[in-house]
């Protein structure tokens, strides 16, 4: 009935290091429609939209596009050819204004010189035809995450792309921002562009899309229509099997006599004159999870970066792990005391990736006895113990001696919080523990969690993500500009909405409300 | 596949290049059989006899005792200098120092050497090496140092360190140590007690080259099975992961820069107290620690690849010098030139790339099919 605009024909791609991204995957996109692509992160989502964006190149298989085999040697030539990509991780310069950020790469000109006021015009009607309020001469840096995405968005248009990808757009969002973006791809449906929707919020999923497809383990699973698919239909499909998402059912509830495992007293730091964490105190008891929810930028990083003793910036206040003030020590020293940490980037600071993924699951306590000998490491013990972690936390490999970063991005961080739950620690941090994993991998993590807890570990959530912090915390704390503004005792009674406006600011509670975070 | 299912690990241990070190292992020999060909054609073009000339370089060490002894004397030092390098540069390092503290070690070498402390011959070496070893070891830490008190690069004040020591060499030489007998700067002959002596004279097998197997062992066991090691590795592959782990950078530059500077100076003590009978610090030892690095480059890092590949580069040396012997056609630098391909092909990512790709694709679709 309606034109096929991309389609894509036994595409394979296989990387240098041997992994098998994406096999024989055969898919039809039709002009206007908003077409989902699902999956765990393992599945080979990301590597097929860069086939179709012209970043990778298919090893075997072709990419047709408006009737036209493409042979993109680069995104250049998609974006030519009326691709646009919106990327999880925005492209902007921060010190460029909005027309500049939109232009680059493609000005127009006048003479030799950039014509500046054409550019900025073009930019403010687009911007104004699709109502994306934005005022197109400020500068990036200003600008909320929202709007940063806005700009990317229109950056692609700006180049008349018709088919628009956008990789985890709402990874980033609050659920009302959410909501307006969705209200914004419907508008772009209706003027005939086709959007290409990628994420991991099922819900999300089946509120926007008219037709999903999934990919699980490289392959196609095929493509539906959103009405003919329910969800449990769909979660099957991704991990080709059922999920329980209730993790309070796995919750059990013994007295750990009220000790603490994390104390903060008026934790204050400033960066640029402006002060990034503004008084902040909270305790975590043993045998909780303290959920800290905030969209990303509002100081999570730089609290964790102090709690763990990685911050360079002086900062005021106390920090106690389990009990001793922790203020002088370094990471080592606090890891000593109980502390765990499983990291947000997990490619940078959680793993060497060339190395063997058994020297991964012991970086954090390579100097403890059970694994060492007198002069020598006992390589016998560590390959037990790696066995043992991999066995258990079900990471996908053949072997232990494989370099950790063959492994996909789920299963890395399995690698991660193996060897974090291995430290046995009394206190963990778990920053963004989710984050880009596939489902399975995330429930995974999810019920190891649960499960220190439950043998009484403190454990300090912070997640960008809502359900995550919903799910598994037992008391929460919403963190913006630096502060706490809300602070909810008891995570069953809250509603994502009502975080939603913490998060966003227009709501903020009294300081006796916010005591409790250090009190109860 | 017909691998034995029931025994999980096996087909790791397949022949096949997808298995790193076997692939790091073939792409070595081709490096060094299109460098032998490219030296081939040249040698076409020079010399008389080309196929007589690429045989002697390649076997003409062998024809002789004295010749491959020559071999495993100059390559002791070398090989050292080498074994620095790749202790510094596997724990992620980016000191450039050896050079200059090669020569300055000299100086502590030469000084003993030529002072009557001791009459003993097995004493007096000993104590050469202890100096040198000492200074080589606390003057290494400089560049560490700097870098974590003060911010500094790492590889500017390691290279400047290198001037300086060579300057202050030249004072301590011209000024303590120096002798009116010879024109240039040189220092006082060494006292006969101080030279070491051939365990097998043939083939002029010292204790050094003893001392050269040991150090080469025990550092492979450092580097692969101790706590030190583990740190240099996590290190030397990704440093805010070690960081984050809990290594502490500056302890383990500081460690690896005292190694480092200890090896130096076995190395500059070594080929003084047995290619020289007096220190000339613009002559005796210039060149060795720069060469080193090329050496752990070849070895990937690995002590007894370094030794090797010091060996190899040795070897073909001579072979030259064999070929500029029975053919003055041919100059001895043409060994520069494998040298230099060797180095150029191996430490390029791109090389054999494809014919590892391809293979790679066809046991990633064969094991997907499983």
């Amino acid at each position: 009935m309606s034109e096929t605009i991309l389609k894509l024909d036994n595409v394979t791609k296989v990387y240098p290091n041997g992994t098998v991204a994406n096999r024989d995957i055969n898919m039809e996109f039709e002009k206007g429609e908003i077409h989902s692509i699902v999956g765990e992160n393992g599945a080979g989502k990301s590597t097929l939209m860069k086939v179709i964006f012209g970043i990778e190149r298919p090893s075997s298989g072709s990419v047709t596009y408006k009737g036209e085999e493409t042979n993109f040697s680069s995104s250049m030539d998609a974006i030519k050819a009326g691709i646009g990509m919106v990327h999880q991780h925005f492209m902007l310069i921060p010190s460029f204004s909005i027309v500049d950020n939109i232009i680059l790469g493609d000005e127009p000109t006048s003479g030799i010189f950039i014509d500046k006021k054409e550019a900025a015009r073009r930019c403010q009607e687009l911007s104004d035809k699709y109502n994306f309020e934005l005022d197109v001469n400020a500068k990036v840096s200003t600008l909320s995450v929202a709007k940063r995405q806005k700009v990317e968005i229109l950056k692609t248009l700006y180049r008349n792309a018709e088919l628009i990808i956008l990789d985890e757009p709402t990874s980033v969002l609050t659920p009302q921002e959410t909501d307006k973006l969705f209200d914004q791809l419907r508008s772009f449906k209706e003027q005939g562009h086709t959007i290409l929707f990628i994420s991991h919020k099922l819900e999300e999923v089946k509120k926007i899309s008219d037709k999903i497809s999934v990919i699980r383990n490289g392959v196609s699973k095929g493509t539906y229509l959103n009405e003919d698919l329910s969800m449990q239909q769909l979660t099957n499909l991704i991990i080709g099997r059922d999920l329980d998402s209730d993790m309070n059912a796995y919750k059990t509830h013994e007295d750990f006599h009220n000790e603490k495992a994390l104390v903060i007293k008026d934790l204050y730091m400033e960066r640029n004159g402006k002060p990034v964490l503004d008084h902040m105190s909270f305790a975590v008891k043993n045998g909780e999870i303290l959920g800290i929810a905030g969209v990303e930028g509002n100081g999570q990083q730089e609290l964790v970066r102090c709690i763990t003793g990685l911050e360079e910036t002086a900062y005021t206040g106390d920090i106690e792990i389990c009990g001793n003030r922790v203020n002088e020590l370094n990471i080592k020293g606090r890891r000593d005391l109980g502390m765990a940490y499983i990291p947000e980037d997990r490619m940078g600071d959680g793993i060497a990736g060339s190395l063997p993924i058994s020297d991964n699951l012991i970086s954090t306590y390579y100097d403890r006895d059970d694994i060492n000998n007198k002069v020598f490491m006992n390589s016998k013990a560590i390959k037990e113990t790696a066995e043992n972690l991999v066995k258990t936390f079900a990471v996908k490999t053949k072997t232990i001696d494989a370099a950790v970063n063959s492994l996909s991005g789920g299963n890395i961080q399995k690698v991660v919080v193996a060897r974090e739950y291995n430290t046995n620690s009394k206190f963990m941090i778990a920053e963004q523990p989710t984050h880009g994993i596939d489902i399975g991998s995330e429930e995974f993590v999810h019920h190891k969690l649960i499960e220190m807890r439950n043998a009484g570990a403190g454990i300090l959530l912070v997640s960008a993500n809502l359900n995550e912090v919903m799910s598994l915390s037992d008391r929460i704390i919403v963190m913006f500009d630096g502060q706490i503004a809300g602070y909810f005792p008891n995570a069953k009674d809250v509603s994502e909405s009502e975080l939603g406006m913490y998060m966003l600011g227009a709501k903020h509670q009294t300081p006796q409300e916010i005591g409790g975070a250090l009190n109860d | 596949m017909t691998d034995n299912k029931n025994s999980k690990y096996s087909k790791n241990y397949k022949l096949s290049i997808s298995n790193p070190k076997l692939f790091d292992a073939i792409k070595m020999t081709i490096a060094i059989l299109i460098a032998l060909a490219i030296t081939f054609v040249i040698l076409c073009l020079i010399s008389k006899d080309p196929v007589n000339a690429i045989k002697t370089i390649l076997f003409g060490p062998l024809s002789k005792k004295r010749y491959i002894g020559a071999v495993i004397e100059s390559f002791i030092s070398f090989a050292f200098a080498g074994l620095a390098a790749g202790v510094l540069f596997k724990a992620g390092g980016f000191n450039l120092g050896a050079e200059g503290i090669f020569i300055i070690t000299g100086a502590v070498v030469a000084w003993i050497a030529a002072s009557p402390i001791t009459t003993s011959p097995i004493l007096h070496p000993v104590l050469c090496y202890l100096g040198a070893m000492l200074v080589g070891g606390i003057l290494m830490i400089l560049p560490s140092f700097l870098k974590a008190k003060f911010g500094t690069n790492e590889m500017v004040v390691s290279l400047m360190s290198n001037s300086i020591y060579a300057a202050i060499t030249a004072y301590i030489v011209r000024n303590w140590i120096s002798t009116a007998q010879r024109g240039s700067v040189s220092s006082k002959d060494y006292l006969p007690t101080a030279r070491i002596g051939y365990l097998y004279e043939p083939l002029r097998i010292s204790a050094c080259f003893i001392l050269l197997i040991v150090v080469t062992i025990v550092l492979y066991l450092v580097m692969n099975k101790t706590k030190l090691g583990y740190q240099m590795r996590i290190a030397g592959t990704n440093p805010k992961f070690a960081e984050y782990s809990g290594v502490s950078a500056f302890r383990l530059s500081i460690t690896t820069a005292v190694i480092a500077g200890v090896l130096c100076g076995m190395g500059s003590t070594t080929q003084l107290l047995t290619q020289t009978s007096y220190y000339t610090p613009a002559q005796s030892l210039v060149g060795i620690g720069f060469s080193g690095m090329l050496l752990s480059m070849l070895g990937k890092n690995n002590p007894i690849g370094i030794v090797i590949a010091a060996f190899f580069i040795k070897y073909l040396e001579q072979g030259a010098a064999v070929l500029y012997f029975v053919d003055g056609a041919v100059p001895s630098e043409i060994v520069s030139i494998v040298e230099g391909i060797v180095i150029m092909l191996i430490s390029s990512q791109y090389f054999l790339r494809r014919l590892r790709e391809r293979q790679l694709l066809k046991e990633g679709l064969e094991e997907h099919a499983e």
